[in-house]
């Protein structure tokens, strides 16, 4: 195994055939594929005979939704209020419509979850935090109803520390996906030989540390690259100059950061003043795009990539892709932003697990309990206005990951990607059953 | 390994001083009102947001930085959106000072902590209500840093630090003429010492607790504004650290004292810079062992005086 | 502070016992009514912990006058004390995860309270603060802590044991989640009691009496042959005990121990505002405040938008009107109520006194904001 994907738009992209053919299953799967315009109301519902009840399904959301991390966190909230919007819009699942709590998650991430509980929420989504979803996967697995985790990407959660869930899931695709986007996008854009020395800026935490570990065992495997310089700035930091300072010193060919939301347009605010990219040839972020609605014109200008984890709204472009086009003018609409991919790390957890309930209850008659919605979610496979997702046995979401170079566009008043490159998963992580960590050693 | 060591200590310099100015409104808050004023992060988040809002406005006016003389012109019309931001604060301060504060100065200390969370919770949620749950950035680092200055000597350092810089020695300077040499900060000085003295001669202290909470108010709104003109952006638990850095700041420096404020805020300002690319892991533990290696040493502080402004 | 202090120490036998009895029938009737009430009975049992950590505040705030702003610390080192045991060492007791965790944080309040014995006023509080913020600090960059992202309290998945009892209801039929959590609580009100009985004892014994002339003057208990630091530290050491413990339960509540919630310096300042809210003066207050401030800062948001300013306004008036905290408060409220049953026309009377004082408060601040604008009155 090479491990390095082709990156060419079709291989990742979907056919607006195979769309059709299949998401065609229910009305509400192709609600929320962003497909009803394509195929029209032909397609019919067998759940309406279904045993099911009539009140409305209690949902709860925790992200953030206030302070620093809300950059993404609201994203995801506008996401799932998105979904949820949609499928009740539709007629809900199998007739029953959604009612979503949001909360914000703070620190508090297992009690919110417990209170959701005892509140008595069908299921519950979020959160953003990887440390917080962490701590959340033993409660989720005590009390056993449903939690689809919008972000908490961290890998090894679903790999080593709880291989064996069963009422825990995670939409976004996990680190080693972006990590590994960003070692291949570098190595694109200046060639294996030209990177003899890399260098990181990664927030102080899980997340930071498990993004960088993934990206230094991926170039150095794949350039032999020597890493010169890594710093963890604390999460939320006010200055980021002496990590900056760091880089200009040791001049590597790549810098990768990890950082998000505040952080990332920090970084780029004081590698900008601080000259960094005379320094460097090159910086890849996973999740740069992530502040998307909060850069400018001049932040972006330089040779940045950013990663988009699952989801980049022009990508396949908006001009052929009808789904991405009507969901962007409704987020605009609704919300006045550009999506990004936190918005589809809430989109995509309400879709996943609705599909998968109407799916129960297509199967069964009736509607079903939590482990069935659990064991249906297994191997779970569903589209969204991104394209094509399925949750893998190991509780994991798998959907292509994409990267581009940061520009900036006037009509949108927003950052956007140019020349996206879209990775498929089985390019990017590992096949099932292996640790990310020793797939990588075996390249 | 050490060849940035130079920058690092700049950039100490310049953080220091922007600690300078949040900590100076909270010591001479404390060394004359005895209030350890919890909300005082809020007030400097509060100048972050309100500058936000005028700097935006004010840049709006004037065209974006195209050669050194628009720069200047654009870095002038920043400066002045600042400090109308820092004012602003003025009445915000002297208002929670005379309708929340001063009822309670005669109880015991803790209920004066308890009053300042409680200001502190309810100021967040003001900003909350006023300008959203986001960060908020107001993008005119990039302007600034379009003034030519270091670049003059052959150095590429922003422009915006050594402004930064700059301001802060303004507000030192200009603290310690007020106290030093005019009659109302000999006034404010003399009631800090002895409060019973200071109304037997005919000073409203009321007054002067209200001029005092004030001015520390629009310290914190200016250290704010400074932080929002910057590369950061204004967020809603942005005055948490800074607090508590504050408090680490005034208690190495001294109590009440303004030169201890200014010395403290470089020693935590520096020695976190400098120790942070080679040793990340004690960039938090830095500035809280120096409090405890002075506090255990030094209990007064480096230039401590107890209650009073010096 | 002595002012009116011992205030509900005033109250007749009759009506204390009639009250100890209540507040214990409450304490043990908390998962039924949470049962049939919206109340979250998670929620209330992580406030009765708090409460115990900031009775071991009052300890230190009530007699010697101490303001400690860096309890937290030991509840945070009882929590990951427990943690670390759980987590490195695969214990599974529950038992022997709070003796680990009470034995940590003995042996952080014995260094820290050595090192702060000798501070007074701000000094103190603040001392107290930065070895807090040291040991967050330390904690948070630490591997061994898992940084940030904290250290879970189970072995594998599995929950700790609870002396077998949580099996023997598991075995009677019920969930085992429930199971766990009942046990845990109704030890949690165990150790409550003893705890405050042993404080009671404590503050009632020469030793007690000792801190109370240590607060009042310390060059005065010095005279009269008190050794003034080695009895803060042992006053400092015990109340740090009582944070662990509370911290070690917190730890097998939670399940999962993070640095922020049990570490850092604000929640310090949360603690010391437990034992405000409820009552200085009161023995029991601080686990009222704990449990209502707990409430708060973490359900409010789950029913309305502006919830810091909603906590904000309640500990407002908490200062305002209820100057002895919520339980110190209850016997003159009690009083007044009472006044005001007899003579309704005294209603009357306080609707204008809280107009009359808010009318001054917007005037003065008016007055101050005019003075301020246009340089004169």
């Amino acid at each position: 195994m090479t491990g390095r994907p082709s990156s060419s738009n079709d291989t990742g992209g979907i056919e607006r055939r195979d769309a059709l053919k299949l998401v065609g299953g229910s009305t509400l799967a192709v609600a929320l594929a962003g497909c009803t315009a394509l195929i029209g109301d032909e397609s019919d519902d067998s759940t309406e005979d279904a045993d099911v009840p009539d009140e409305p399904i209690e949902a709860g959301l925790q992200t953030f939704t206030e302070g620093a991390p809300a950059v993404l966190g609201l994203q995801a909230q506008y996401g799932a209020e998105t979904a949820v919007r949609r499928i009740n819009d539709d007629g809900g699942v199998a007739g029953r419509e959604i009612d979503l709590d949001v909360v914000n998650e703070g620190d508090e991430h297992i009690q919110n979850y417990r209170q959701f509980v005892d509140e008595g929420k069908d299921v519950t989504f979020g959160p953003i935090s990887s440390g917080g979803h962490e701590a959340m996967v033993p409660e989720i697995e005590d009390r056993g109803v449903v939690n689809v985790a919008t972000d908490g990407t961290v890998t090894t959660l679903y790999e080593e520390s709880f291989p064996d869930a069963t009422y825990s899931f995670r939409f976004q695709n996990h680190d080693v996906m972006e990590a590994l986007a960003a070692v291949n996008q570098a190595v694109e854009v200046l060639g294996a030989d030209s990177i003899d020395t890399y260098a990181g800026i990664n927030p102080n935490y899980a997340f930071g540390q498990d993004e960088m570990a993934l990206f230094s065992s991926g170039i150095e495997k794949l350039t032999g690259a020597e890493e010169v310089y890594s710093g963890f700035p604390e999460l939320g930091a006010d200055d980021m100059s002496a990590h900056v300072t760091e880089v200009n010193g040791t001049e590597p060919d790549v810098v990768f950061s990890s950082c998000w939301g505040g952080d990332a347009t920090l970084l780029l605010e004081q590698a900008h003043a601080n000259g960094m990219f005379d320094s460097t040839d090159l910086l890849v972020g996973p999740v740069l795009y992530g502040s998307a609605n909060d850069l400018s014109a001049d932040l972006v200008d330089g040779p940045i990539y950013s990663g988009s984890r699952n989801f980049y709204w022009d990508e396949p472009g908006t001009d052929r892709w009808t789904p991405a086009a009507d969901l962007v003018s409704e987020v605009q609409s609704e919300y006045d932003v550009v999506p990004t991919a936190h918005f589809m790390s809430g989109y995509g957890a309400v879709t996943a697990w609705a599909t998968a309930a109407e799916k129960a209850v297509d199967v069964l008659g009736r509607w079903p309990e939590q482990d069935e919605i659990a064991a249906i979610l297994e191997g779970h496979g569903f589209f969204t206005p991104a394209g094509y997702h399925t949750i893998g046995a190991d509780h994991q979401g798998y959907s292509n990951a994409h990267f581009g170079e940061l520009a900036w566009s006037d009509e949108y008043d927003a950052a956007i990607l140019e020349n996206v490159s879209v990775f498929a998963p089985k390019d990017v992580s590992p096949p099932p059953g292996t640790v990310s960590g020793d797939w990588i050693d075996a390249w | 390994m050490f060849e940035s060591l130079p920058y690092h200590a700049l950039n100490g310099v310049y953080y220091g001083f922007i600690l300078f100015m949040i900590a100076a409104g909270l010591t001479i808050v404390f060394g004359v009102l005895g209030v350890l004023n919890l909300a005082h992060g809020e007030l400097y988040a509060f100048g972050a947001f309100v500058a936000f809002s005028i700097v935006g406005y004010l840049t709006g006016l004037v065209a974006e930085p195209t050669g050194p003389v628009t720069a200047l012109i654009f870095g002038a019309v920043v400066l002045v959106g600042s400090l109308a931001a820092a004012a602003v604060l003025l009445p915000v301060g002297a208002t929670l000072e005379a309708a929340f504060v001063r009822p309670i100065y005669d109880r015991d200390d803790v209920y004066q902590l308890l009053l300042t969370y409680a200001l502190l919770l309810i100021l967040t949620d003001v900003m909350k209500f006023v300008w959203g749950a986001k960060p908020l950035d107001v993008g005119v680092y990039d302007g600034l840093n379009a003034i030519p200055t270091t670049e003059l000597f052959g150095i590429d350092y922003p422009t915006y630090n050594v402004v930064v810089v700059a301001v802060g020695l303004v507000v030192f300077g200009w603290l310690v003429w007020f106290f030093d040499r005019t009659k109302t900060g000999r006034i404010v000085r003399a009631t800090a010492i002895d409060r019973e003295m200071a109304t037997a001669i005919g000073v409203s202290t009321d007054r002067i607790f209200t001029l005092v909470f004030a001015m520390g108010a629009f310290f914190a709104g200016f250290g704010g504004a400074m932080v929002s003109i910057g590369p950061g952006s204004a967020y809603l638990e942005m005055g948490l650290s800074p607090l508590v850095l504050s408090f680490v700041v005034i208690v190495i420096g001294g109590l009440g004292s303004l030169r201890g404020a200014l010395v403290g805020a470089l020693l935590v300002g520096v020695t976190t810079q400098v120790v942070t690319p080679y040793y990340s892991e004690l960039e938090l533990a830095v500035p809280f062992v120096l409090m405890v290696v002075v506090l255990l040493v030094r209990p007064e502080g480096l230039y401590g005086t107890w209650g009073e402004i010096e | 502070m002595s002012r009116a202090r011992l205030s509900a120490e005033n109250l007749p036998t009759s009506v204390r016992v009639v009250l100890v009895v209540l507040g214990l029938g409450v304490l043990l009737a908390v998962p039924d009514l949470a049962r049939v009430t919206p109340l979250s009975f998670a929620t209330i049992h992580k406030g009765l912990l708090f409460g115990l950590a900031a009775v071991g505040l009052n300890l230190l705030l009530r007699h010697t006058e101490l303001v400690s702003f860096g309890h937290v610390a030991f509840f945070g080192t009882g929590a990951y004390g427990a943690a670390v045991l759980a987590t490195y060492y695969e214990v599974s007791s529950g038992l022997v995860l709070l003796a680990g965790a009470v034995l940590a944080a003995t042996a952080v309040a014995l260094v820290v309270g050595y090192l702060v014995a000798g501070h007074l006023d701000i000094y103190f509080a603040l001392l107290t603060l930065a070895f807090n913020q040291v040991l967050f600090a330390f904690v948070v960059q630490s591997s061994f802590f898992n940084s940030t992202d904290g250290l879970s309290v189970r072995v594998g998945v599995d929950r700790p044991s609870l002396l077998g009892l949580d099996q023997l209801l598991v075995s009677a039929g019920l969930d085992p989640v429930q199971a766990y959590n009942y046990v845990l609580y109704y030890l949690t009100v165990a150790i409550l009691v003893v705890v405050v009985l042993v404080t009671w004892k404590l503050v009632n014994s020469p030793f007690g009496r000792a801190l109370d002339a240590i607060g009042q003057d310390r060059t005065r208990a010095r005279f009269i042959g008190i050794p003034v630091e080695r009895y803060v530290w042992i006053a400092f050491t015990i109340s740090g005990i009582y944070g662990g413990i509370a911290g070690g339960l917190f730890a097998l509540l939670q399940l999962h121990v993070r640095p922020e919630p049990v570490l850092f310096a604000f929640v310090s300042g949360e603690i010391l505002f437990m034992a405000i809210l409820g009552g200085v003066g009161t023995l029991v207050g601080p686990i009222v405040g704990g449990v209502i401030l707990v409430y708060l800062l973490d359900l409010a948001r789950f029913y309305v938008t502006y919830y810091h300013a909603l906590t904000g306004i309640v500990l407002l008036a908490v200062v305002y009107f209820l100057p002895e905290g919520i339980l110190g408060s209850l016997p003159a409220l009690g009083a007044a109520i009472e006044r005001r049953r007899r003579d309704p026309g005294l209603v009357r009377n306080d609707v204008e006194t809280v107009v009359t004082s808010v009318r001054r408060s917007v005037r003065r601040a008016v007055t101050t904001v005019r003075i301020l604008v246009f340089g004169v009155n």
